[in-house]
């Protein structure tokens, strides 16, 4: 029997190792927590290791120590209660509870210590949980959905906060039935606290827990209140009224949309600049753009005219504000030489320009306009239309300026035969010879048969500029007087043997030549070509006609002879006929006053040099 | 319009902002409520209000020595097993300070006064030197720094307000300034790094714990005193 019974507690203890191995099989026991719940008392809790079939309480011990009075007392004292707290507790009461004194611990297991702590019980402060919760209803909102609560409890029984021991703060959590989430308030040192906004229809749940002021861990929770709203219906609503902010949006669109499309597609235009308004583009005061759409740029030219008028007055404070003149549409304004060509050459076409003046639909200038006439003499391109007409009536003199270059001659101006276009091109010389440069006045003409020479007998009779003192009715420009007979234009004709010759005779040294020089090389010219050419010169189609030619007869056989007078009064401008590259330029004679005959040799003015030695 | 306007807008920002800073000064320092507003000679501050301020001072005290504690604690003992060894002797262990509650209900309320006093006494001149040696710490770390110059703050209007408690309590009675002795400064200044911080560590565990003291006896001579053990 004694055998069966051993065998059986041996069995049972075998088991019960089963069991209870897999619950805890650390090996070692160790604290768990130690707690004051009032500052009064503390317990500490441990837990067990490797459990025994057969308890023995004196399995695991606790021994404590503490400091008294600057003193560790040396000695390890045991647990004076282990029951009071429960399982692998260790309960202290008052009389060996003391605050402020550094407490240490120490679980023992078969004589070896397992575990060790130390602290202070006002550091192990967790407050027993409150008690008595109950709520009362305060008020219920005017909509009958919401209420508010005054919760209401007692601290825990055993925290002596009436004395003041020990100051408790509170902490409240509530949450609906169905809900998994508790909604905290902050800590309330007070043992009652509102709750707001509890929905009516609703169960709500409520708990409490505390802990010490300037704790960190509070106690354990309370007992679960539940609160359970009185029903109204009076003045339920169903829902709570929501915006619908679905239907204010898409009300609001539409009504955006129709507003918009009335105000794009509404003819009217006022409307539609207050919401678009255009974009500002440059604008001339006083111009609408829709003049120089439509192409009536005699209106526009007047306006502009105007304004050209007006900047003088407006800027005169301000010298340094540079007049821009509106040169209306002139694209070739730059491809030309030399004003003299364009005004000799485009005798007819100017005649036409001062005549005609219809406009054309190229937009060009009334050619009426004195402005105009000045600035514009290119726009003898204007009236290339007309141009054309011209051409076969043209003089051969209207090959004014003619390049004595050899070379030059036969390249640039036989080729050119384009009607329409004046090219005049300067041309050089070469440089095997210094040969006097000409400014050519090529007309590409119908005439090029005729060699076109320089002839500075000729030039001496052409004026480049020349003051304009009276248009005739018929539309030719009547030069001042003074001027020589630019009818008898005359021909040089190329004699590059002439020229040769002459060449010596030129006095080299100086900047320029005298005309006389230049004028006695030349003087084989043939008359006879001159006077050819002379004789269809009071054609009407002359461009203008001086004052000398009215009253003098076609023929002009003196021309040549009137060339070498260099005293005829020319006092208007100087017009270089000849520019010799790279040092001088052959002035008309007539233009300089000359101070003392001695120094120029035969020449009507002053060279460089001999002006340099006039006026140190 | 604006010019004229401005002044007087500028007048009542001004004010706002004032206010403000008042309320908010207000707030964060709980000794700044005036006592006796314009000095009077016979002004006579309730007892009532003296402890009710006392109370807050101490609970703000503690609650910064607190924090500075478990900031050391943070940053400078992780691993160092100081909590083990910092069951040393606070230099305020000599005064026989109750140890429970039923000791503290035993002690009459002056000797109890005055023993608050000694404690607060007792801690000016630490207080003072922790401050200048925690400035002087490595990397010398601000939410310590702070709070320790904050402490010696509120420690001295705190000292001050119990002697006016204890003027009105018992008037009269004037005792020596007792109080015990800080000599820790030398372990302050150490050189060792391990036992410079373990000083610094026993000191704050101590200040946390003596604030506490404090907190806990006031709070008790309030309801004694004032609510008559029925707070």
């Amino acid at each position: 029997m004694d055998l069966w019974q051993l065998l059986l507690t041996l069995a049972l203890a075998g088991s019960n190792d089963a069991f209870s191995g897999s619950e805890d099989s650390s090996g070692k026991p160790k604290f768990t927590k130690c707690r004051s719940p009032e500052l009064e008392t503390f317990s500490c809790h441990w837990t067990d290791g490797v459990h025994h079939g057969l308890k023995h309480p004196g399995s695991v011990q606790l021994f404590y120590i503490r400091r008294s009075t600057q003193e560790w007392t040396q000695e390890w004292k045991e647990c004076p209660d282990y029951v009071s707290a429960g399982e692998n507790s260790c309960y202290f009461n008052s009389s060996y509870t003391s605050i402020w004194i550094p407490y240490c611990i120490k679980l023992t297991s078969n004589g070896g210590t397992v575990d060790q702590k130390c602290f202070s019980v006002e550091e192990i402060v967790q407050p027993d949980p409150p008690i008595g919760l109950n709520w009362t209803l305060l008020n219920i909102s005017l909509t009958g959905i919401h209420a508010d609560i005054q919760v209401r409890w007692e601290p825990p029984p055993n925290a002596d906060v009436q004395k003041g021991w020990i100051v408790l703060e509170y902490e409240l959590q509530y949450k609906e039935v169905n809900e998994t989430q508790w909604k905290m308030m902050d800590p309330v040192l007070s043992t009652s606290v509102p709750v707001y906004s509890l929905r009516l229809d609703k169960e709500y749940e409520v708990r409490v827990r505390s802990r010490q002021r300037n704790s960190e861990k509070y106690g354990e929770f309370s007992e679960v209140l539940y609160v359970t709203l009185p029903q109204t219906s009076l003045f339920a609503c169903e829902e709570d009224f929501q915006l619908p902010w679905f239907l204010i949006i898409i009300f609001g669109l539409f009504g955006l949309m129709v507003m918009l499309f009335v105000f794009v597609f509404s003819k009217q235009q006022r409307i539609k600049m207050l919401i678009l308004p255009p974009v500002p583009v440059p604008k001339i005061k006083g111009i609408d753009p829709d003049l120089l759409k439509e192409g009536k740029l005699e209106e526009v030219n007047t306006i502009l005219a105007i304004h050209d008028n007006y900047k003088p007055e407006f800027y005169n404070d301000d010298s340094w504000v540079e007049f821009i003149e509106l040169d209306i549409d002139d694209p070739d304004e730059k491809a030309e030489g030399s004003d003299t060509d364009r005004l000799l050459s485009n005798d007819h076409q100017k005649s036409l320009n001062i005549l005609g003046a219809k406009d054309d639909d190229s937009g060009r200038t009334s050619c009426y306009e004195p402005d105009i006439l000045e600035t514009d003499f290119n726009a003898s391109d204007v009236c290339d239309g007309t141009s054309e007409v011209a051409q076969p009536q043209r003089l051969k003199g209207e090959a004014d300026l003619v390049c004595l270059d050899q070379k030059n001659q036969n390249n640039s101006l036989y080729p050119d035969a384009s009607p329409a276009t004046q090219q005049p091109s300067v041309v050089l010389a070469e440089e095997s010879k210094p040969r006097p440069c000409l400014v050519v006045g090529t007309e590409s003409t119908h005439q090029a048969a005729h060699t076109q020479l320089s002839n500075p007998s000729s030039l001496a009779n052409i004026d480049f500029y020349a003051q304009v003192s009276d248009i005739t009715p018929a539309g030719s420009v009547v030069l001042s007087p003074g001027q020589k007979n630019k009818a008898g234009i005359s021909q040089c004709d190329v004699h590059p043997e002439l020229v040769s010759l002459c060449q010596a005779n030129f006095i080299m040294d100086n900047a320029y030549f005298c005309e006389a020089d230049a004028k006695k090389c030349i003087a084989v010219v043939p008359h006879v070509e001159i006077e050819s050419h002379v004789e269809p010169s009071f054609n009407q189609e002359d461009i203008y006609i001086t004052a000398e030619s009215l009253t003098t007869t076609a023929g002009r056989s003196g021309t040549a002879e009137r060339a070498p007078d260099a005293e005829l009064p020319v006092p208007d401008y100087t017009s270089i006929h000849i520019v010799q590259c790279p040092q001088g330029l052959i002035l008309n004679a007539t233009a300089l006053p000359l101070p003392d005959k001695e120094f120029l040799s035969s020449c009507g003015y002053v060279s460089t040099d001999q002006l340099n030695k006039l006026m140190p | 319009m604006d010019t004229k306007g401005s002044p007087l807008k500028g007048g009542s920002l001004l004010l706002l902002l004032l206010l403000l800073v008042s309320n908010l000064l207000l707030c964060k320092s709980v000794a700044s409520l005036p006592i006796c507003p314009g000095g009077a000679v016979n002004c006579q501050v309730s007892l009532r209000d003296l402890f009710d301020r006392a109370v807050i001072l101490s609970h703000y005290i503690h609650n910064l020595s607190s924090e500075m504690f478990n900031e050391f604690d943070k940053r400078y003992a992780q691993g160092r097993g100081f909590i083990t060894k910092a069951i040393n002797s606070c230099h305020t262990s000599s005064l026989s300070t109750p140890e429970d509650k039923e000791q503290a209900q035993q002690i009459h309320h002056e000797d109890l006064l005055n023993l608050v006093l000694r404690v607060l006494r007792s801690w000016n001149d630490p207080l003072y030197h922790l401050v200048a040696e925690v400035r002087g710490m490595q990397e010398a770390p601000d939410a310590i720094l702070s709070r320790a110059i904050e402490i010696e703050e509120q420690n001295k209007r705190l000292l001050e307000g119990m002697e006016k408690i204890v003027g009105q309590v018992h008037p009269g009675i004037r005792e020596n300034e007792v109080y015990s002795v800080w000599s820790g400064l030398p372990s302050l200044q150490m050189a060792d790094e391990d036992s410079r911080l373990f000083a610094f560590y026993n000191l704050l565990h101590c200040l946390r714990r003596d604030s506490h003291k404090i907190d806990n006896y006031l709070k008790l001579l309030k309801c004694r005193i004032i609510y008559d053990s029925n707070c």
